[in-house]
C-alpha cells in the first residue's frame, strides 16, 4: 500500500510538473489515464493530495483526484464539505484542461447533484451548475448532460431566471437523447411558471415530436402538460400530430391522456359550465399528475379566449352585453376582465366609464418605425443563419448511407 | 454624348509615338474634318470579328488524341495558337460640309492573294445600300489589328477612285482591362514628304460618338445581351441588381473623389478654385430631392412591406427545405413508416 501511495504521490508530482503547455498537459492525460486504477485503489486516502493542486492551474490533475475521491460511498457529514469543495473547483477550474476529460467531469457534477439533493438544498447547487455547463459547453448550441440537471436545481430552488437565461440559447447538438427530453420538459415547466406560453409550448412541443423508438414517461407527461398549455396560449388544441412525429408517439400518446383530451374537446366546445363540469370529473386524475394548477389557468383563459372572439364581431359592446354573452357574474367583474386583457396586450380597446361601453379597436401597428426596420431585419438576418443550417442538414441527411438504402428499393 | 477627353488623345498619341512609329503614321492629322462614329459601326465590327474568329477555331482535340501523341511535344492537347483573322469592310455615311459622320458598314471579302477588297461585291452592296439609304456614300473602310500596316496602304489606294480621301477605322480586338477609352481609332491618308519622296501615309483624326435614341436603346440592349439562358427571371434580375449594384459603387467612389478633393482644399494642400465649389455646392443643392414627414413615413412603410415579403419569402423557402428534410427523415429511421405514401423524390 505504501508502494501505491509513492506512486500515487510521484504522479502528483508530475501533474505539478506537466500542467504548463498543451502538449504537456496531453501528456499528462494520458499518463492519468492509465493510472486510473492506481486512483481507484487508493480512493479514500486522496484527500489530502488535493490541497496541494491548484484548481485552476493543474485542472485536469485536480479532476481525476477528485473523481476517484468521490467515487467512494459518502455519509452524510462530509456531505456539505464535499458540495462546497466541488463547488470551489467548478469555479476555479480551467476550460479547455477538463473539456479533455469530459465524461469524468461530468461524473463529477452529477455526484455534486446527488450530494446537493441528499442536503436538499438546490439552492446551493443552481449557481455552480450554470459555471459547469458554460464551461463544458462547446459552444453555446450544444446540450450537455448537466443542462437538465441545472435545470431541474432551478425547479426546486424556485430560481427560475437563471434557467430562463440557459433557455434562450437555441440548441443544435445534442450528446444524449435523454437529456433533451429531460431538458425540454424542465425548461417547459420553467416557462410555464414564468408565464411564458409561447416558450413552453415550443419546448414541450419538442418532446412530443423528437425522435422515439418507443415511448417514454417523460414524453407522456409532457403531453399532458402540453395539451394544457396549448388550450391556455392558443385558444385550441389540435389532435392530429405534425409529420414528423415519431409513429411510436402517433400511435400511443393518446391512450395515456384521456381525461385531457376531453377537457379540451369540451374547451372547443366554448361553454363555461361544461367545462367546469368535466373539471370536477376528472379532479383526481388532474390532482394526481400535478396538474390541477395549469387546468385552473385553462378555466380562467376560456373567458380571455370568449372576449376575444367578440372583438371579430363587435366593434363596441356594452360591459352587460359582455358580462352576459361570456358567462360572468357581473358587468363589473366584466371591466376588470377587459382591463387585464388590455394591459396584458391580447385586445385592443378603450372602456368608456361613463356609459359603460367598451370600443374594440385595431392593432395600431403602422409597421412606419425604424425600430421596427430593425426588428425585421435581425429577424431576417436570423432566419438566414437558420436557413444555411437547414440546407447543410439536408445536404448531409441525403448522402446517409441509411436514407439512400431505404430510397433505392 | 461622350466625348473623348483631351488628355486621352494626348495619351494615344504619346502611345502610337512610342510603339516605335511605323513609316505611315503621323501624330495626328491636319486636315480640319471633323467625324462622327455611331455606335452601330462599332458593334458591326465587333460581331464580324467575333463571327469569324468563332468559325475559325479549331475543334477541341479528344484526350485519347492528346495522350496518343504524348511525348511528341510538350504542348500536346492543342496546336499552337493562330493569330487571330483579321476582318475587312466598307464604312458608309454622310458628309457634310466639314462634317463626316460614319452611319453604317458592311463586311466585305478580302483576297489575300491580290492584296485586295472584292470589288464586284463591293458595288453589288453599294448599289443595294444607295437603294435604301440614298444619301450614304463610301466613306471609307475598316479593319482589326493592333495597328495599321503596310498592305493596308495598298488597300487603302484602291478605294481612292470611289472616294477621293477615304477613312480607315480600324478596331484593335484585343481585351485590355486596364484601357477606359474604345480601341477605334481613325486614320486618314496624307501626303507628307518623307526623304524627299513624297509618301501617302496614315495620320490619326479624333472622332467623337454621336447618336439617336433610338440607337442608343438597341445598341444598349445588345450590349446587356447574356449569352446564356437568359430568359429566366432570376438570373434577369440578378444581372439589373448588379447592374444598379455597380452603378451605385461608382457613384461612391465618384463622391468619395470629391469628399477627399474637398478636405485637400480646406487642409490647403490644393489652391482653393472657387468654380469648382459653386459646381459642387449646386451639386449638394440638388439633395435631398424630398424631405416631408408624409413622405419619410410612406417611405418607411413601404420599405418594411419589402422587407415583410422578404422575410416571407424566406420563410416560404426555409419550410420546403424543412419538409424536405423531415420527409428524408422519415424515410430513413422511422421503422413504420407508411408503405405506399408519398416518395421522396417527385
Amino acid at each position: 500500500m505504501n508502494l501505491n501511495m509513492n506512486s500515487v504521490e510521484t504522479l502528483v508530482a508530475q501533474i505539478h510538473g506537466l500542467s504548463g503547455s498543451i502538449s504537456d498537459i496531453n501528456q499528462l492525460h494520458s499518463l492519468l489515464k492509465q493510472s486510473e486504477d492506481l486512483f481507484q485503489s487508493e480512493s479514500t486516502r486522496l484527500a489530502p493530495l488535493l490541497t496541494e493542486l491548484d484548481p485552476f492551474m493543474h485542472s485536469l490533475g485536480y479532476l481525476y483526484i477528485l473523481d476517484a475521491c468521490t467515487s467512494a460511498p459518502i455519509s452524510k457529514e462530509q456531505a456539505s464539505e464535499l458540495v462546497l469543495s466541488i463547488a470551489r473547483f467548478i469555479n476555479l477550474c480551467a476550460a479547455e484542461q477538463i473539456r479533455l476529460a469530459p465524461d469524468k467531469f461530468t461524473s463529477v457534477c452529477k455526484r455534486f447533484k446527488d450530494q446537493v439533493m441528499l442536503l436538499e438544498d438546490p439552492m446551493q447547487g443552481v449557481a455552480p451548475m450554470l459555471t459547469a455547463i458554460r464551461k463544458l459547453q462547446l459552444s453555446s448550441e450544444h446540450l450537455t448532460t448537466l443542462h437538465p440537471d441545472f435545470l431541474l436545481f432551478c425547479l426546486l430552488a424556485k430560481c427560475y431566471k437563471p434557467g430562463l437565461s440557459i433557455l434562450e440559447d437555441d440548441i443544435f447538438d445534442v450528446d444524449q437523447p435523454r437529456d433533451f427530453f429531460l431538458y425540454c420538459y424542465y425548461g417547459g415547466m420553467i416557462c410555464i411558471g414564468q408565464k411564458k406560453f409561447s416558450k413552453a409550448l415550443e419546448l414541450l412541443h419538442n418532446v412530443v415530436t423528437a425522435p422515439m423508438s418507443i415511448l417514454n414517461a417523460i414524453v407522456v407527461e409532457a403531453y399532458k402538460k402540453y395539451i394544457l398549455v396549448s388550450l391556455i396560449h392558443v385558444g385550441q388544441f389540435s389532435i392530429s400530430f405534425p409529420k414528423y412525429t415519431s409513429s411510436v408517439a402517433q400511435r400511443n400518446l393518446k391512450n395515456f391522456s384521456q381525461p385531457y383530451l376531453e377537457l379540451a374537446n369540451s374547451y372547443g366546445a366554448g361553454k363555461i359550465s361544461e367545462l367546469e363540469l368535466c373539471v370536477q370529473a376528472h379532479n383526481e386524475k388532474f390532482e394526481f399528475d400535478k396538474n390541477l394548477g395549469l387546468v385552473k389557468q385553462v378555466v380562467s383563459c376560456m373567458y380571455k379566449r370568449n372576449i376575444q372572439r367578440l372583438t371579430q364581431t363587435y366593434l363596441t359592446l356594452s360591459l352587460q352585453d359582455i358580462a352576459n354573452t361570456v358567462q360572468l357574474n357581473s358587468a363589473k367583474e366584466a371591466e376588470m376582465h377587459v382591463l387585464q386583457m388590455i394591459q396584458d396586450g391580447e385586445i385592443y380597446a378603450t372602456i368608456n366609464q361613463k356609459d359603460g361601453m367598451v370600443r374594440f379597436l385595431e392593432d395600431p401597428e403602422q409597421y412606419k418605425t425604424c425600430e421596427m426596420i430593425e426588428r425585421i431585419d435581425s429577424s431576417i438576418q436570423r432566419i438566414m443563419m437558420l436557413s444555411r443550417k437547414l440546407t447543410d442538414m439536408d445536404e448531409q441527411l441525403s448522402c446517409d448511407p441509411l436514407y439512400l438504402a431505404k430510397v433505392s428499393l | 454624348m461622350l466625348k473623348p477627353f483631351p488628355s486621352i488623345f494626348r495619351q494615344i498619341t504619346e502611345a502610337a509615338k512610342g510603339l516605335g512609329l511605323e513609316e505611315n503614321m503621323a501624330s495626328s492629322s491636319s486636315s480640319g474634318l471633323t467625324f462622327k462614329l455611331h455606335p452601330l459601326v462599332i458593334v458591326n465590327i465587333s460581331d464580324h470579328y467575333t463571327r469569324i474568329k468563332s468559325q475559325s477555331l479549331p475543334p477541341p482535340s479528344t484526350p485519347h488524341a492528346a495522350s496518343a501523341s504524348n511525348g511528341a511535344t510538350s504542348d500536346s492537347s492543342s496546336p499552337p495558337p493562330q493569330p487571330p483573322p483579321r476582318v475587312f469592310g466598307c464604312v458608309i455615311g454622310v458628309q457634310r460640309g466639314r462634317t463626316v459622320e460614319i452611319f453604317n458598314s458592311f463586311e466585305l471579302l478580302y483576297d489575300p492573294s491580290t492584296h485586295s477588297l472584292d470589288r464586284a461585291f463591293l458595288e453589288k452592296k453599294q448599289e443595294l445600300y444607295k437603294k435604301v439609304f440614298p444619301n450614304f456614300y463610301i466613306l471609307g473602310w475598316y479593319s482589326t489589328g493592333s495597328d495599321a500596316q503596310e498592305s493596308d496602304m495598298q488597300i487603302h489606294r484602291d478605294l481612292m477612285d470611289i472616294n477621293e480621301s477615304p477613312l480607315y477605322v480600324l478596331l484593335n480586338p484585343s481585351i485590355n482591362p486596364a484601357q477606359k477609352d474604345l480601341p477605334v481609332t481613325i486614320y486618314e491618308s496624307e501626303l507628307h514628304v518623307i526623304d524627299g519622296i513624297p509618301q501617302l501615309i496614315f495620320v490619326q483624326s479624333s472622332y467623337t460618338i454621336e447618336t439617336v435614341e433610338a440607337e442608343r436603346i438597341s445598341i444598349d440592349h445588345v450590349a446587356h445581351l447574356k449569352p446564356s439562358d437568359g430568359g429566366s427571371a432570376a438570373t434577369q434580375l440578378a444581372a439589373h441588381l448588379t447592374g444598379i449594384h455597380s452603378a451605385i459603387k461608382m457613384l461612391n467612389s465618384r463622391i468619395r473623389v470629391l469628399h477627399h478633393y474637398l478636405l485637400a482644399m480646406q487642409k490647403g494642400d490644393i489652391p482653393c478654385e472657387n468654380s469648382l465649389l459653386r459646381e459642387v455646392s449646386s451639386l449638394l443643392r440638388r439633395l435631398p430631392a424630398i424631405e416631408s414627414e408624409k413622405f419619410q413615413d410612406d417611405f418607411l412603410m413601404e420599405y418594411n412591406d419589402t422587407l415583410l415579403i422578404s422575410y416571407l419569402a424566406m420563410f416560404t423557402n426555409c419550410s420546403s427545405t424543412m419538409n424536405e428534410l423531415v420527409d428524408k427523415f422519415n424515410t430513413a429511421y422511422d421503422r413504420h413508416s407508411r408503405r405506399g405514401g408519398r416518395s421522396a423524390f417527385i
